[in-house]
């Protein structure tokens, strides 16, 4: 069989697209990419549709070419050429926590519910990565390539939230998100990235303790009952228990996304 | 109902009587950039387009607020599921419902029951509709594994669990029909508005 052969892989690497769309109300996470900043700029650099499917990988991985490729990588911006028996080894992101690899063509797994992506929630797309697994890729899509390699993006450090649905249940609504620094904590998860705790001040409809589950978006920010922030990454689940306070401006996404464990983050307003 | 801010790419909607109903009217007013209508227990989020999120606003309150009955139209879903009642918990169900084991089953039987929302797995369909006699906590200790098919309560809910998974509810019984199948056109089988009935079959 033809393709790209998986031969190392660290935890967590997937085939990503921009997700399933249109399903939520069955239950369906949206998944795909969490960086789509960074899983589009790989696409590009091979002449890809940004919805082409990519591998995200956070411990790196090592693949090996079963077929004449062409591939990027968005952590170093650049764009390879592997023939048969080439292996290429794909490292960690050094200055952030998600990377992406792309092969001219696409990752072709098959879809499901319209999305080649792995939703590591419930399971759906396509199974975890193991050594020895031998990838289809798409046909050439006779694009040019971009010729601007696209150097590691410097990302700000400062990440605008607009009003969530549920600023009324904090005293002085979202403003407590303004206030100081936000240290991520060790746990890296497709599903959400998870902020030191402080005391949140409860306003006397917040104190009411029950709030049934509700419908939630990218970047919605939940408070939970020990005041840590949860911003929901593409892997969220369809609804949550926790209040939104805030919801980060979707062209923010990938600085939460990349925040590596132990740094630190502030909020403004918009 | 109040409609509530939720960054530039949505609206919650709360406080909503029928949130399966109310969604189902938004979705059948077809307003230009609605993404997704996602109902959920007492809430009915939209996801919209961005450069359209306030003209869906305004589109969004001229939208009937007090859907009391649901809408029974033409194409008003049925569903019948055959259930072998030989849960795990029936016993505990009949101790903490002060009813017996016959009694249980019945009463869960006879229900007539309406997907209000789905969510936790893909497919899983929250049926109100319960009994209220039945209408018990969920357990201290949820299970691990939950088999796909076992027909469960707890609330004011019934439910099927699409697939294996872990899971609180008080198993009751267990069916045979393809709750969930990526596959099929429909992947879930119950959604929002449809009619659910149970039908008792010897196992």
């Amino acid at each position: 069989m033809v393709g790209l052969q998986i031969v190392e892989v660290g935890w967590s690497t997937t085939v990503q697209d921009l997700g399933r769309h249109g399903y939520r109300d069955i239950g369906v996470p949206t998944a795909g990419a969490v960086d789509r900043t960074a899983h589009d700029l790989a696409n590009r650099l091979v002449g890809n549709d940004t919805d082409a499917a990519t591998l995200e990988t956070t411990r790196g991985l090592v693949i090996e070419a079963q077929q004449a490729l062409v591939v990027a990588t968005s952590a170093d911006g650049a764009r390879h050429t592997l023939r048969v028996g080439d292996q290429l080894r794909v490292n960690a992101a050094t200055n952030g926590v998600w990377g992406y690899l792309a092969v001219r063509g696409g990752i072709d797994v098959a879809a499901v519910l319209g999305s080649r992506s792995q939703d590591t929630l419930s399971g759906l797309g396509p199974p975890s990565l193991e050594p020895g697994v031998v990838l289809p890729v798409g046909a050439d899509p006779a694009t040019v390539m971009a010729t601007d390699f696209g150097p590691p993006r410097s990302r700000g450090a400062v990440v605008r939230l607009r009003p969530g649905p549920r600023g009324d249940m904090f005293t002085g609504g979202l403003t407590t998100m303004f206030e100081t620094a936000w240290t991520v904590q060790q746990d890296v998860s497709r599903v959400g990235v998870r902020l030191s705790a402080r005391h949140f001040g409860r306003t006397e409809v917040g104190e009411s303790n029950m709030m049934p589950s509700e419908g939630l978006v990218e970047g919605a920010v939940q408070i939970t009952p020990s005041g840590e922030p949860i911003v929901m990454l593409a892997n969220h689940p369809t609804t949550g228990g926790y209040p939104v306070i805030a919801v980060v401006e979707p062209r923010d996404i990938a600085i939460i996304a990349q925040a590596q464990p132990g740094s630190t983050l502030t909020f403004r307003g918009e | 109902m109040q409609r509530r801010a939720y960054g530039p790419t949505a609206w919650l909607i709360d406080n909503v009587t029928h949130p399966g109903a109310y969604a189902q009217a938004v979705t059948a007013v077809a307003i230009d950039g609605v993404l997704e209508v996602l109902p959920a227990e007492a809430t009915v989020l939209v996801v919209c387009e961005r450069d359209r999120l306030e003209a869906i606003g305004t589109a969004l309150d001229q939208i009937e607020p007090n859907l009391g009955e649901r809408p029974r139209g033409a194409d008003q879903r049925e569903v019948v599921i055959e259930v072998v009642y030989d849960g795990e918990d029936l016993a505990d169900v009949s101790e903490q419902a002060g009813v017996g084991v016959a009694e249980v089953i019945d009463r869960h039987q006879k229900g007539v029951y309406t997907v209000e929302f789905c969510g936790f797995s893909p497919g899983f369909a929250y049926l109100s509709g319960l009994d209220p006699i039945l209408r018990l906590p969920r357990r201290s200790i949820p299970r691990i594994h939950v088999l796909a098919g076992s027909v469960a309560i707890a609330a004011h809910y019934s439910a099927i669990y699409p697939s294996r998974s872990p899971g609180g509810w008080h198993l009751l019984g267990t069916t045979t029909a393809e709750i969930w199948n990526t596959e099929r056109s429909n992947p879930a089988l119950l959604t929002p508005g449809t009619t659910v009935r149970f039908e008792r079959k010897e196992g």
